[in-house]
């Protein structure tokens, strides 16, 4: 620990006109656990309830003993009535009294962000086995995702609701400025409820077509339905320690590799807002700790909130260039399971769902463990997860390695 | 004839003036004192060099549609009657994205990079509501 605590404060070094650790290494931190509650439509459940329900499943998972948690980072759900104090809540139903604690909330991007936070509290050395857990009932407790967006209601008076409505903008100026089609992006859709349809766990399982993608209704033109996320009851957590730790418990280890965020907190006023430059920074930050580039990435949970997120993402993470994601995807075999990036592997946000991207890393620690049954990238060994959020503004990356 | 329109929030000390703007067909827009920065959304404090000392700018009201996106249900009531409609990044001459219509003409056959100019159709006492319409309809 202290070694890597040296080696990055003398790795500091300007580049592209910013400072940034360029090492080659991640934290020595380690995901060793990961569990899910069931998802779906689970009428009493609440967001504590399916939170708890992944911390038990994760004990399982690991064997890691519930006393032996001393670090607890929670993102609060839709449904969570005290967001500031949830992990106070979850941690009096767990009965734990943690060395360090908080809840955050930065939408689909807390997941990675939160692991990135514990993997500096175990590498620092303030914690050992830190959990990082969500939960939300949205579908039970009918969570409204069409409250008009930006700073205060007012975008209301223009009509601009919805949590898709931002995402639908940045795919009509893609589409425009590249001739990207709106069947484009069903092949997201369609890759997405292939690879749900081999997961047991998946909410959505039953194969769609491009057709079914465009006959679907307009959610907010140009996005169909099919080109939208799920609204679940679920609950997931996944357990973050050091490799001295982790060697004591039932799982192999995943390494993280490289970590980034980046954030446009200024919204409107940000160039080219709507291709979410943030996004580019944030992979790019996590390429240059772990000393990787896109052709080292062997398979990807990118978030998919919408189908055109997932294009920027493959932009943004140098797959392919500015306004060639249309055609990286089309036709679904360069991101199917034996393709050059097999994408979403479990299903995502779109079919398996809508955990807000926590689902992805726990996908993302089954490729790397090489656990993911049918849908095992073979010799898979490294893993891409991003996550973005808070209208489009949030944006974390973590690159997952396989430990031999 | 003019529909009526309210604004939401209610109309405060800071947003009162854009609202008010239009009631001489004119946009309005923060100007900074400080770095002549023309801002939207409105603030109280300039994002770029913090001065919060501010005029209201008068600006051409012209632009061009950078995106936009059509609505054809209303996720509220009070929004039934106007579907299908358009929403969009409006790219003010003087730089700011300003989120808001493309009505009139032509408007739900809009395009990115449109030329644009505002229009003023929705109103009451105090408060107007900007949006745009296409100034060349292909």
């Amino acid at each position: 620990m202290q070694l890597f605590v040296t080696v990055v404060r003398q790795s500091f070094e300007e580049s592209d006109g910013e400072f940034v650790i360029h090492n080659g290494r991640g934290p020595t931190a380690v995901i060793a656990g990961v569990g899910a509650s069931p998802q779906g439509k689970f009428p009493g459940s609440t967001d504590l309830s399916l939170a708890t329900q992944a911390v038990v499943a994760l004990l399982d998972d690991c064997g890691i003993a519930k006393d032996d948690i001393d670090g607890l980072l929670t993102m609060p759900g839709t449904t969570s009535h005290e967001p500031a104090k949830h992990y106070l809540e979850l941690g009096e139903h767990l009965g734990i009294n943690p060395k360090v604690a908080g809840s955050l909330q930065m939408g689909g991007a807390t997941c990675g962000a939160l692991v990135q936070q514990a993997a500096l509290y175990v590498d620092a050395g303030m914690a050992e086995a830190v959990l990082c857990v969500f939960g939300d009932a949205a579908k039970t407790g009918g969570s409204r995702f069409s409250a008009a967006p930006g700073r205060d209601p007012s975008w209301k008076n223009w009509g601009m609701f919805g949590n898709a409505a931002n995402s639908a903008m940045g795919a009509t100026r893609h589409m425009a400025l590249y001739g990207t089609t709106s069947e484009q992006l069903g092949w997201v859709a369609v890759n997405g409820r292939r690879n749900a349809s081999m997961n047991p766990d998946a909410v959505m399982r039953t194969p769609i077509t491009i057709e079914d993608h465009q006959s679907s209704r307009w959610i907010v033109e140009p996005l169909h339905l099919f080109d939208c996320c799920l609204i679940t009851d679920g609950g997931v957590a996944v357990l973050v320690t050091s490799p001295e730790r982790a060697r004591d418990l039932r799982q192999p280890p995943v390494s993280l590799l490289g970590m980034g965020q980046g954030h446009t907190l200024e919204t409107l006023a940000k160039k080219d807002w709507w291709y979410l430059p943030h996004q580019q920074d944030c992979i790019s930050r996590a390429y240059r700790m772990a000393g990787l580039s896109p052709a080292d990435i062997d398979v990807a949970q990118l978030y998919d909130n919408f189908t055109i997120s997932v294009l920027f993402w493959l932009e943004h993470g140098g797959f392919c260039a500015p306004g060639e994601s249309g055609p990286f995807v089309e036709g679904g075999t360069r991101i199917a399971l034996d393709g050059e990036l097999p994408l979403n592997t479990a299903g995502g946000n779109l079919s398996e769902s809508y955990m807000q991207g926590w689902l992805h890393v726990v996908e993302g620690v089954r490729q790397m463990r090489h656990a993911a049954g049918v849908r095992q990238v073979k010799g898979a060994e490294t893993c891409m997860v991003t996550g973005r959020g808070m209208t489009l503004n949030t944006s974390s990356c973590l690159i997952l390695g396989k430990t031999s | 004839m003019s529909a009526e329109f309210t604004p939401i929030p209610a109309a405060s000390e800071l947003s009162g003036p854009f609202w008010a703007a239009g009631l001489d067909g004119v946009l309005r827009l923060q100007r900074c004192n400080s770095c002549d920065h023309i801002r939207f959304p409105l603030d109280w404090i300039c994002a770029r060099c913090l001065s919060s000392e501010y005029e209201w700018a008068r600006l051409s009201g012209r632009g061009t549609v950078q995106t936009f996106i059509r609505f054809h249900h209303a996720y509220d009531p009070s929004w039934e009657d106007r579907v299908p409609y358009v929403v969009a990044l409006i790219e003010l001459e003087e730089g700011p994205v300003m989120i808001s219509n493309v009505v009139g003409e032509g408007a739900l056959d809009v395009r990115v990079d449109d030329p644009v100019e505002v229009v003023y159709e929705l109103k009451n006492a105090d408060a107007t509501l900007p949006q745009f319409r296409r100034t060349q309809v292909r």
